[in-house]
């Protein structure tokens, strides 16, 4: 029922509880993960080594960003594949919802079963699933995390010390919170969270040129992010990001289904019609990356070997697409460059195949872009490099500076922000700035800290508020307060207020709106603990059943070809085999009382014998008309594959 | 049912059926407790033990030394010599009916956990073999 990896004769000593955080600095077991709208992976970059991407079993690389809740809980392409018929059951792109209230989300376009937060709840989307299952995104996305956490732990033969997840640059504290919340919950100690251009340099080992401008152009599935990267004396800065956490792929896969849709007449919104064409239209974008022209056939919308050609698609998707190049235009602008003088632009997202795209960026850029890294793998390898220097391998350091997104202020008097922290500064960083009061009656005062580019505090995002109380009473503007922001390297704030003449301090860890306590990711941790569970029985009853019908065909089959002989199988033998099969098959049925172990092992027990003799005897006849010098060294030859059979054993992971 | 305070000096046998929402502490182990919480400097504190990590991966079992109050729903254990070890209640369901003990022996001494929910001997005998 429970498998807990200990050695059952293990000692323990109490432990101090800040000892319960895991050693970082375990060289060479720290993953780096792209975490993507559409697609998620693994890399893996072990002292010093190139990076590489962990594939799963059957060697395939890219993890769907799919969660399925229709049986138990499943991630990928077993998930993405009960996408059609179960569209608000799983989970697709939860990237974006990452970090969101249930208002922000009631623009974005999807099929799943979001309920406003009930009283007293945090302001966090929740998804209602099947089996009566309300999931956050962070719990849908920690699922997608587990999963390549495990990919990682076969191969390192250890679950991972560490991880660095790559977030895109424009993500704001809300949403880099969410995905660290996200790794807490999956089991895995986040390291840094690292902007996903700066990953994508690193992989490109643009660090090795000495110096340079650099804009990374990443069109993902789900969120377009350009950033101009600055490379001197080896340490790179972040000069500018910009972007939209709303834009990429799966728009241009919109646009393609509703173009489909409305071919084939369709109006309103049947949800499996309208998951059945965009799967369709994904397929469509990707064959024309190489073909001119693709039949496409919607069997629920009644459409049939309709042909979509390149120009009429990239006709659909211009208009998109060229929102990025506005971006691009607006974040050169801002950090004071023009195209001409950047030494190269790196392509990153799968997105960035389509060949409308490429064309595009050239353009813009005045420059071919560089795209010899595959641009699905380049940010995963880029964290892995990272997270390889983080855990304490003997690489060469790269010291990487990132910078705030977005301004951090404060409201003052009439709703207006006051700046503290500006956008694109450099982070780690601390600003402060001192506040007055405005009337004598004036004893507490309320800090509201907003991230945004807005003016007015209600056009920005809530970070946090809380109210210093304790101001001494003094004529207006004598009151002293003084506001300290500090960001640390995964770009998440503290916020400190002091009164200057009592002293009187009161700091908040910014935890920012989507609200969690930590509390709630506690209870979040160990929900999902509670389904790691339920999860793992259906597993072990899954497993008890395949390995007891293999048991059971070869009995059954042995059983067959001895019939009656009884210098095989005596009577009284013959029965009990005969009664064990009887069970066995009873248990497979689902019928018995008895569980599948314990009926499979009662089986292999009492044919134990009976194998055996019949082991023997086709030995036997294997050996006549052979020398005793070629029996032994067949003999031998088994001697030696023993060993190498041993190593094939199930490993306790 | 309430489960009353566990002064145990001998580990007990594992009760029939499901075992009760509670952990067992031998008296030789709280002795070994009280004794490292007050050398540690906190007389007052308590031991939290449950179990942690997650996925189909196993989990591992925590145990620590706890300085602030028990969380509202952390089951609080009492045991022989004032010592007391809080369980959260998603834990419990995986640690109920065990029994911490303290040996010294060949491997040294520590403390050792007796959980009847591991293996092959649990209710529903389903083997938990990889």
């Amino acid at each position: 029922m429970v498998d807990i990896q200990e050695d059952p004769g293990a000692l323990f000593q109490i432990e101090e509880p800040t000892s319960s955080a895991p050693k970082l600095r375990t060289p060479g077991l720290a993953i780096g993960i792209d975490l993507g709208t559409t697609h998620s992976l693994v890399a893996l970059a072990s002292h010093g080594a190139a990076p590489r991407a962990l594939p799963d079993t059957s060697g395939q690389p890219l993890l769907h960003s799919v969660v399925s809740y229709v049986d138990g809980v499943t991630v990928g392409a077993r998930a993405m594949a009960q996408r059609v018929s179960h569209p608000s059951d799983v989970i697709v792109s939860v990237k974006r919802f990452m970090g969101r209230g249930t208002a922000d989300v009631a623009t974005l376009p999807h099929p799943y079963r979001i309920q406003a937060p009930s009283a007293g709840e945090a302001d966090v989307v929740r998804f209602d699933v099947a089996g009566d299952r309300r999931v956050t995104p962070m719990e849908v996305s920690a699922e997608i995390l587990a999963e390549l956490a495990r990919r990682a732990e076969a191969e390192l033969g250890q679950w991972p010390t560490g991880a660095v997840i790559t977030v895109p640059a424009y993500f704001d504290d809300a949403q880099r919170q969410a995905t660290k919340d996200a790794g807490r919950i999956a089991g895995l100690q986040v390291m840094r969270l690292l902007a996903e251009p700066t990953a994508a340099a690193l992989a490109y080992g643009l660090d090795r040129g000495g110096q340079g401008l650099f804009a990374i152009y990443d069109l993902g599935g789900g969120t377009f992010d350009i950033s101009i990267l600055r490379l001197r004396d080896g340490v790179f800065q972040v000069l500018a990001t910009g972007g939209d956490s709303a834009l990429g792929g799966d728009d241009f896969d919109r646009a393609i289904a509703e173009h489909l849709l409305g071919v084939a007449g369709i109006e309103g919104d049947d949800r499996q019609m309208w998951a059945e064409a965009l799967v369709a239209a994904r397929a469509a974008k990707e064959a024309l990356t190489d073909e001119v022209s693709v039949s496409v056939t919607l069997e629920r919308a009644g459409l049939t070997g309709h042909e979509l050609r390149r120009e009429a698609v990239e006709a659909l998707l211009e208009p998109i697409a060229r929102r990025t190049i506005v971006a691009c235009r607006a974040t050169l602008k801002d950090a004071g460059l023009r195209p001409k003088e950047l030494d190269g632009v790196v392509l990153v997202g799968g997105s960035t195949r389509v060949p409308l795209v490429r064309r595009l960026v050239a353009e813009t850029f005045k420059q071919e872009p560089l795209g010899d890294i595959d641009p699905d793998k380049v940010v995963a390898y880029g964290a892995a490099v990272q997270a390889d220097i983080l855990s304490g391998s003997e690489r060469e350091g790269v010291t990487l500076l990132d910078v705030v997104p977005l301004s951090l202020g404060l409201e003052t008097m009439g709703g207006i922000v006051e700046k503290i922290i500006p956008r694109n500064a450099t982070i780690p960083i601390g600003a402060r700035q001192v506040f007055t009061n405005y009337s004598e009656k004036q004893t507490g005062m309320v800090v509201h800290v907003v991230q945004g580019e807005r003016e007015l505090a209600d056009d920005c995002r809530s970070l946090a508020k809380f109210t210093l109380q304790g101001i001494p009473r003094l004529p207006p503007s004598m009151a002293r307060v003084e506001v300290t922001f500090e960001l640390d390297a995964d770009a998440l704030l503290t916020v400190t207020a002091r009164e200057l003449m009592t002293g009187v301090k009161q700091t908040v860890e910014v935890k920012p709106t989507y609200g969690l306590t930590d509390e709630e990711v506690d209870t979040l941790v160990m929900d999902s603990l509670d389904h790691a569970a339920e999860d793992f029985d259906a597993r072990n009853l899954a497993e008890a059943r395949v390995e007891l019908g293999r048991v059971l065909l070869a009995v059954k089959t042995a059983r067959v070809e001895v019939g009656h002989i009884d210098a095989l199988l005596p009577p009284d033998e013959r029965a009990q085999v005969d009664a064990a099969i009887a069970a066995a098959e009873a248990a497979m049925a689902g019928e018995g009382e008895e569980s599948l172990v314990a009926v499979r092992e009662r089986l292999e027990k009492v044919s134990e014998g009976f194998a055996r003799r019949r082991m023997e005897r086709a030995l036997l006849a294997g050996m006549q008309g052979h020398t005793l010098h070629e029996i032994e060294s067949a003999i031998a030859a088994e001697d030696d594959l023993a060993p190498r059979r041993g190593s094939h054993e199930p490993e306790q992971l | 049912m309430m489960a009353t305070a566990t002064e145990t000096s001998t580990p007990r046998e594992p009760t029939q059926g499901a075992p009760a929402d509670t952990i067992h502490i031998t008296e030789r182990a709280a002795k070994v407790m009280r004794a490292q919480l007050d050398k540690r400097g906190t007389p007052q504190g308590a031991i939290r033990f449950g179990i942690r990590g997650g996925g189909c991966t196993g989990y591992s079992y925590m145990f620590q030394f706890e300085d602030g109050d028990p969380r509202g729903t952390d089951k609080v254990v009492d045991a022989a010599f004032g010592v007391r070890v809080y369980v959260d209640p998603k834990s419990m369901v995986l640690i109920k009916g065990t029994t911490i003990d303290f040996e010294t022996g060949m491997r040294g001494h520590g403390f050792k956990f007796a959980n009847p929910n591991i293996g092959g001997s649990c209710g529903c005998g389903e083997s938990v073999a990889f």
